[in-house]
């Protein structure tokens, strides 16, 4: 019986194995015969290609068809009419006043205020749902539906799922469903699948996507809206172009933009990326994000900026009657060397004990620690050199790599080319030479030397620093610290960065004591290896000041405290004392504002989130100031322009 | 006994490594990581991440070896380079993970092309982990460097800096809970139905089912900032100690990190852990005392003229008490462990608050450390409450 039993199971598992694959290979597509290549992770003279037949892999067409709905330029501008954003805005920000709303909407991938930003030739999307309509019916789409098939207008919604896009999305669903009878589906994802390495953004999984992008003082864009940046299956998902948005004119203008070093050529250029980018109506912006700041109500010089961190003047502040400040933080700060934490906490905690070369204050700069910004023909040359096969040059990857045959540089006229191996090839090689202010100190009262700055060059880019890029250090070809105030960089052919003037390479106390515990007690700085710098106490939490303050000590989890730098080089700080308190919950933080424990909280910490009524409530009483800015991170919705 | 003990220090230690085993899957399949956040950052110009970057990043936090070298090496510090025995090296060529992935280019016929990551084109051996940081292991007793929050920096030092707070703040809340909570438990099931039995269960009732942080806001919201604008006696809102000196009305200035000022900060935090504990212990002893009263042997104690105070204590208590030592075998883990919304409400700098904030910050190797503590100091406790049952119930032999 048992036997019988056994061998019908056995039967029947011998058809389900065989017969099972059998009648589902019916099903499917013809074998495809995919040749498979071994591709070179980093590219060189001699690509290597081997060829050998795979298995079927399923047949698709990633990205190469058109995408039914928004593959339609009216109906992506019709969801630009049919949006109402200052609706939108209000959802999330019913503390600001209307003007304070209005303030925050956007045009363009720039804020009003950018220097870069432009009024003129671009296309505009006030609410107006009977203009959406109309051009949805142009579209062949009427209440919701395609005319002659039926086929709803229908769109997959996909963002992250934190509370604040949670509560626009669901007005912006209402909207277009409402004003124009535009369907669309929520997703809201966690942000690590959304901002994952495989999936959500990364592999265009989305018809309409809402993310951030953070502005900048300098737009950069290129890894934005080029043509060739588009990630797809065939170039391995390079790029953050993820709408697929080629358009000619503009990505030869996000290029050029980024390629000289001409200003008003700039401006000039993104104007063109800016006209293009609102007529295509690729990527829907929605508004700049609202920050709050908040502090004693007797503070004085408190001015946070929305692109500087808000200690940037913290030596100007001044509390009358009181020589001690607290602020407070919700995050504490992993390390003081910025070379390897760059979050806002550890920044906003290190420009008390940094004298800044620049600050970039409203989307531009401004010298602090140098006499002047350099300009070409000021501090800055732009000269053309010849280069030969060998010399090392800055490719059109943004690379740098020895000059051979078939490498992609651009020459001195600006064009993109292709070295043949032997034609005379011109580049373009910047030197930018920057003068720092005299008199400048570390907090034991020795002056900041040549030796100092160069100890800050070799650590920076020694690659074992433990950066996250190297790449600026890369593009240099020389450094040199002509004395203790003057340094002079001459980049490699090539390089054009834009920004040239916002400065080079900063001291590091050469002569700093090391009294840790470890291989290095009794040494100086200059003696540690570049390696081990993040692990010393005197680099990540004591370090040397040259700053306005200086730290005197950090009881983790708790607080760090700051004193007035008596050796400061610049005007002696007003307050003697700030200290840094590290909260867990906002909340917490809000209330002890509001009992005076505390004094200030930066954007970074308060946001914009629901605490600020209650500070936007106790500074209408009077009881605290509160500076709302519009912050440089921009909401906006992507659209998918092709199928996946 | 110590054949008990032998048998429960080998179970103890294969429970140890089974935790460890799936709270380290468990974080390693968890969402996010280093490379999550680099999409969120426009790659043009000075900030372009390169492929060595990317390398690098890697490397930091150990993602480019496979996940049984980077479990080992994490709880033994295994492999930290070839085996040498007697001057001879082993295993040196052994791949224990891949620094830059194989990839290959599929070519459709239709003349689509795909790059896909397949195979492993530089791997990385046990030769090349010599030059890496390498812990000797969290069961020798080393923690490693935190990764996120205190960047590169020993565990120990994060743990060594909350520990004396936390052990302050749960050390005072369940003594002083088990104090008034068990005498409240007993007294409320001898007098049950009572007035006191009714308002004890109800205000025990409010204590189990308000969450704590609803409770710590409303103390915030009534104790500070509400009774601060009245002009009545306050307490400071949070922290453990003040940045500031400061007056409050009846007792005059307070200077910062005063006793006085320490005290002030405790008294919030501990009241509310105390509440919520003293509602959960009297409840837990309330129901196994009214059990315990109600069997035969407490009657005929009664019955043979036994003091009502020797029924209860001696008889009764001594049976009911069982079930909340079981209970108790938690307390070192939580001694430990800490309170972390208390600790998140008051801004107490303890480790529960160190817990959540390395999983929000997913700084793994911190939240694996205080995970493996805990997961240690509750075996223990659950062997420590084994022997205690032995000593207060003479019917258990552990032998």
């Amino acid at each position: 019986m048992l036997k019988q039993q056994l061998l019908r199971r056995a039967g029947l598992l011998f058809i389900t194995a065989l017969v099972i694959p059998m009648i589902a290979a019916c099903g499917q597509a013809p074998e495809v015969q995919v040749i498979k290549e071994t591709v070179v992770v980093k590219e060189t003279a001699e690509p290597v290609a081997t060829t050998e037949a795979v298995a079927p892999v399923v047949t698709d067409t990633s990205f190469t068809t058109p995408h039914p709905l928004l593959g339609d330029v009216r109906i992506r501008q019709a969801i630009a009419f049919c949006t109402n954003r200052p609706e939108l805005i209000k959802s999330v920000y019913p503390f600001l006043t209307e003007e304070q709303q209005q303030g925050l909407l956007m045009d363009t991938f720039l804020p009003k205020s950018h220097w870069a930003a432009t009024t003129e030739g671009i296309t505009t999307y006030a609410f107006d749902p009977e203009k959406g309509k109309a051009l949805l019916k142009e579209a062949g789409y009427e209440d919701g539906a395609n005319v002659e098939t039926g086929a709803p207008l229908f769109l997959r919604f996909t963002t992250t799922n934190a509370g604040f896009r949670q509560t626009w999305a669901t007005v912006l669903e209402q909207q277009l469903a409402d004003n124009c009878g535009i369907t669309i589906a929520r997703t809201h994802a966690p942000g690590s699948w959304w901002f994952g390495d495989t999936t959500g953004l990364s592999r265009r999984d989305y018809e309409l996507g809402a993310f951030a992008w953070v502005g900048q003082a300098d737009p950069g864009g290129i890894s934005l809206y080029a043509c060739n940046q588009i990630p797809l299956p065939s170039n391995n998902w390079e790029g953050q172009n993820g709408m697929g948005w080629c358009n000619e004119a503009a990505s030869k203008a996000i290029i050029a933009a980024n390629n000289t070093l001409d200003r008003a050529e700039r401006i000039k250029q993104y104007a063109i990326v800016q006209q293009e980018f609102t007529k295509d109506m690729v990527s829907l912006p929605l508004f700049n994000r609202a920050e709050a700041a908040a502090a004693n109500v007797n503070l004085k010089n408190f001015k946070p900026n929305p692109t500087e961190y808000y200690t940037h003047n913290a030596g100007e502040w001044e509390l009358p009657g009181k020589d001690a400040l607290v602020l407070g933080f919700t995050q504490e700060p992993a390390s003081l060397y910025t070379l390897v934490e760059s979050a806002a906490v550890a920044t906003t905690a290190a420009q008390l004990i940094s004298q800044l070369a620049v600050t970039s204050l409203d989307y531009d700069y401004q010298p602090v620690g140098f006499t002047k910004l350099p300009s070409i023909g000021d501090g800055a040359t732009n000269a053309d050199v010849e280069v030969k096969a060998g010399d090392m040059v800055w490719s059109t990857s943004g690379e740098a790599v020895a000059l051979a045959k078939d490498v992609e540089v651009t020459n001195a006229a600006g064009e993109t080319v292709v070295w043949d191996g032997a034609a005379p090839l011109t580049m373009k090689q910047l030197t930018v030479t920057f003068e720092y202010k005299p008199g400048m100190k570390w907090q034991d009262g020795s002056p900041v030397t040549k030796a100092d700055f160069e100890l800050g060059h070799k650590t920076t880019c020694d690659k074992e620093s433990g950066a996250t890029t190297f790449t600026f250090c890369d593009s240099v070809m020389t450094f040199t610290q002509e004395s203790d105030t003057t340094q002079t960089l001459a980049f490699l052919p090539g390089v054009q960065w834009p920004t040239f003037y916002t400065g080079g390479f900063g001291p590091a106390p050469s002569k700093q004591p090391i009294e840790s515990e470890g291989a290095y007690k009794g040494k100086t700085l200059a003696d540690v290896p570049a390696k081990d710098w993040p692990t010393l106490p005197e680099v990540a939490e004591m370090p040397w000041s040259n700053g306005p303050y200086k730290i005197v000590s950090w009881e983790k989890g708790q607080k760090m405290v700051f004193e007035a730098n008596e050796n400061y080089g610049g005007t002696p700080a007003k307050i003697k004392t700030i200290t840094i308190q590290f909260f867990e919950d906002t909340n917490q933080a809000v209330a002890q504002l509001l009992t005076g424990d505390i004094d200030v909280l930066g954007s970074e910490t308060l946001g914009a989130g629901a605490e600020v009524q209650s500070v936007v409530d106790a500074a209408a009483k009077g009881k605290v100031q509160v500076v709302t800015i519009a912050s440089p991170t921009w909401e906006h919705v992507d659209m998918n322009l092709f199928v996946k | 006994m110590a054949t008990f003990l032998i048998r429960r220090l080998i179970q103890m230690f294969l429970v140890l490594i089974a935790s460890a085993v799936v709270s380290y899957v468990l974080l390693y399949f968890a969402p996010g990581g280093p490379m999550t956040g680099l999409r969120q950052t426009q790659q043009s110009g000075r900030n372009k991440i390169s492929a060595d970057d990317i390398a690098r990043i890697k490397q930091r936090f150990e993602l480019d070896l496979y996940i049984p070298y980077r479990f080992t090496r994490w709880l033994v510090g295994f492999p930290a380079g070839p085996v040498t025995i007697a001057g001879q090296t082993f295993l040196a060529d052994v791949a224990a993970g891949c620094k830059t992935p194989g990839m290959v280019r599929l070519r459709y016929p239709d003349g689509r092309t795909e790059i896909i990551e397949e195979g492993c084109e530089v791997p990385i051996t046990f030769a090349d982990l010599v030059d890496r940081r390498t812990s000797r292991g969290i069961l020798f007793g080393d923690f490693g460097l935190s990764q996120v929050m205190l960047r590169d920096r020993p565990i120990s030092t994060l743990i060594a800096s909350r520990l004396p707070y936390t052990l302050q703040l749960m050390g005072a809340s369940i003594l002083i809970s088990i104090a008034i909570g068990v005498p409240l438990g007993i007294y409320s099931a001898v007098r049950q139905y009572s007035r006191f039995d009714y308002a004890m269960t109800t205000v025990s009732f409010v204590g189990s089912s308000l969450p704590t942080f609803v409770i710590g806001i409303i103390c915030i919201l009534v104790f500070a900032i509400g009774a601060k604008e009245a002009g009545f006696i306050y307490l400071p809102p949070g922290n453990a100690v003040s940045n500031k000196d400061y007056v409050i009305p009846y007792i005059g200035e307070v200077i910062a990190s005063s006793t006085l000022d320490r005290v002030l900060h405790f008294i919030m935090p501990l009241g509310v852990l105390v509440f919520v504990n003293i509602a959960g212990y009297s409840r837990f002893i309330r129901s196994g005392m009214l059990e315990v009263l109600r069997q035969d042997y407490v009657r005929t104690a009664r019955a043979k003229g036994l003091r009502e105070r020797t029924v209860v204590l001696k008889h009764a208590l001594r049976n009911a008490i069982l079930p909340f030592i079981t209970l108790l075998a938690g307390v070192m883990a939580e001694l430990f462990g800490g309170a972390a919304i208390t600790e998140a409400i008051f801004n107490w700098p303890g480790l529960g608050r160190l817990l959540v904030d390395s999983i929000e910050r997913n700084d793994y190797s911190v939240t694996m450390g205080l995970t493996m503590v805990s997961i240690f100091l509750l075996l223990l406790g659950y062997l420590i409450t084994d022997i205690l049952y032995s000593i207060l119930d003479p019917r258990i032999r552990l032998s």
